[in-house]
């Protein structure tokens, strides 16, 4: 059986963000001479408006993995949110091919007043798994957080380490075509960072298409076979990393 | 296979196209329920976590509240205990839904946060998961109400289907009156506020403890305009061996065709922007 084709297609996205509640009009001059954040104008309304993306075009298919890198408030975040179908596009359109698993957020729909075993149910919904496929990965996602007989405490009583485990092992264990992340890895004490690298390494491998955005630049180098610039919500066209230098040097 | 294979979103292309989204995003929460109905048990568990009684304590504190008014109001309107009691204790338990799912309508997006700004999970799956909550914690309140209507002997004389009947035109009401609310509480933040007050004065203006009497033309007038007295009359009358006037049907099934028709209008032109709001 043929593998469905895996792909993202962008077009002339230009994504707006309404700020409501905002007066915005004595701010604006000044934070457009800001060199971080997206560009503030005035919606037809007259409410303030921030272009996060404007007229961002990209292809990437299956093998391609991408590394998003800028500035804060470059519209990196912004991007990958629009990738996973939550923002929708103002102007252009997006295409994407295959099973979505936005990484975006770890603490997505934990409660810590549950204990783990009922956050992994919860988590593993939420991601779109079954009742049946979740009871089928529950030993495996139990050994991978490492927290035995913790995982039947509420998650109020972990540290934080403790719940980046967990989160990081739920969150990790969906089946995707199209895997879109923020950083977020360096979770957990080194013995954890270890195998937490090991298991993202092997779910980029089978995953067709990986997103990446992070400041860190080795992280990219390690993940990523491809790299694209934003900036104030224009994006560089995507290239080699083996330009990731070049690309710095221009900024 | 659980999750979308293809994803394929663009700019406004018109208001039609906007209509076609919205209703892909209803037809989308379908296969979604279940993960609703999973949301929704686990609000339940999560907010009685702990408690011996969990989720029967509202059952309980909600039977004495009609013991205590039962027996206050049969003194006071000089009507018998075996009169006043089931009418106020069914008044009040599907008063307590029908009010609950407009209140926590309120919430609907603006807890949901979360998922929306990083899944593309169909938003009405969350309106699914606020009607489902409420009709778990009815499914624990149903105590009070067979024990009322065995205890009082109305079970005998009772119209089931006629009363399940005005069970689904009521929840066909109340959700789209949730749904209504939960996009306006998520772009205007004095919403939720104002609801809870509506309900509340709604409370004492529908005859959820008193008996409606139609010999005062100025009672007549505030009980066919008050949407609420046809829910409750829809559900409560039939368990309690009374036929419903036609008009209360015309009522309801008026009302949620023009309330969808227009609430699925203002779903559909906000969509993009809910998210925006949150």
């Amino acid at each position: 059986m043929k593998a469905p084709p895996v792909s993202i297609t962008v077009k002339d996205l230009t994504l707006r963000f309404p700020v409501y509640g905002v007066d915005a009009k004595s701010l604006k001059k000044h934070l457009a001479r800001v060199a971080i954040g997206g560009r503030l104008s005035k919606s037809h309304h007259g409410s303030a408006e921030v272009t996060a993306i404007s007229g961002l075009s990209m292809t990437l298919k299956a093998g391609d993995r991408l590394g998003l890198i800028g500035h804060n408030g470059s519209g990196k975040t912004t991007l990958l949110r629009a990738l996973s179908g939550a923002y929708e596009p103002d102007e252009g359109q997006i295409e994407v091919k295959g099973r979505i698993a936005p990484l975006l957020d770890l603490s997505l729909g934990i409660d810590p007043s549950a204990t783990g075993l009922e956050n992994i149910r919860l988590r593993g919904r939420i991601a779109g798994l079954t009742t049946r496929e979740i009871d089928a990965k529950m030993d495996e996602i139990g050994r991978f957080t490492g927290l035995g007989p913790f995982l039947a405490m509420p998650l109020k009583t972990y540290s934080a380490g403790m719940a980046a485990r967990l989160a990081f092992a739920v969150a990790t264990a969906v089946d995707a075509d199209v895997l879109l992340m923020d950083e977020w890895i360096a979770v957990g004490d080194a013995d954890f960072q270890k195998i937490a690298h090991q298991r993202l390494l092997s779910l980029v491998e089978r995953a067709g298409i990986l997103v990446l955005a992070s400041h860190d630049m080795d992280l990219i180098r390690l993940y990523c076979n491809k790299v694209m610039r934003m900036e104030g919500g224009v994006a560089s066209p995507v290239t080699s990393i083996k330009d990731l230098d070049q690309l710095l040097a221009q900024a | 296979m659980h999750t979308a294979q293809h994803m394929l979103r663009t700019g406004r292309r018109g208001s039609l196209h906007e209509f076609a989204m919205a209703y892909a995003d209803l037809r989308a929460s379908v296969p979604k329920l279940g993960l609703a109905w999973s949301l929704a048990s686990h609000d339940v568990i999560s907010r009685y976590r702990g408690s011996i009684l969990g989720p029967f304590w509202i059952t309980l504190s909600m039977a004495f509240m009609v013991l205590g008014i039962g027996f206050l109001y049969s003194e006071l309107q000089h009507i018998s205990l075996q009169e006043t009691m089931p009418f106020v204790a069914l008044g009040i338990v599907f008063w307590g839904m029908i009010s609950l799912v407009i209140i926590e309508g309120c919430e609907t997006f603006v807890h949901a946060s979360g998922m929306l700004s990083q899944t593309s999970l169909p938003m009405f799956t969350f309106v699914w998961r606020t009607l489902l909550r409420n009709l778990v914690t009815l499914l624990h309140h149903l105590i009070i109400i067979v024990a009322v209507l065995i205890w009082f002997g109305y079970w005998r004389t009772m119209n089931l289907p006629l009363a399940i009947a005005g069970l689904v035109l009521t929840l066909l009401n109340v959700s789209w009156i949730s749904l209504a609310v939960a996009i306006s509480s998520a772009r205007f933040r004095d919403i939720p506020q104002i609801v809870t007050s509506v309900m509340q004065f709604s409370m004492f203006m529908t005859p959820v403890f008193w008996k409606p009497d139609f010999h005062s033309p100025m009672m007549t007038l505030v009980l066919i305009y008050n949407p609420f007295f046809h829910m409750l009359d829809s559900i409560r009358g039939p368990l309690l061996g009374a036929q419903p006037a036609l008009q209360t049907y015309v009522v309801l099934i008026a009302m949620a065709v023009i309330g969808w028709a227009v609430t699925f209008s203002l779903f559909a032109l906000t969509r993009r922007r809910i998210v925006h709001y949150l």
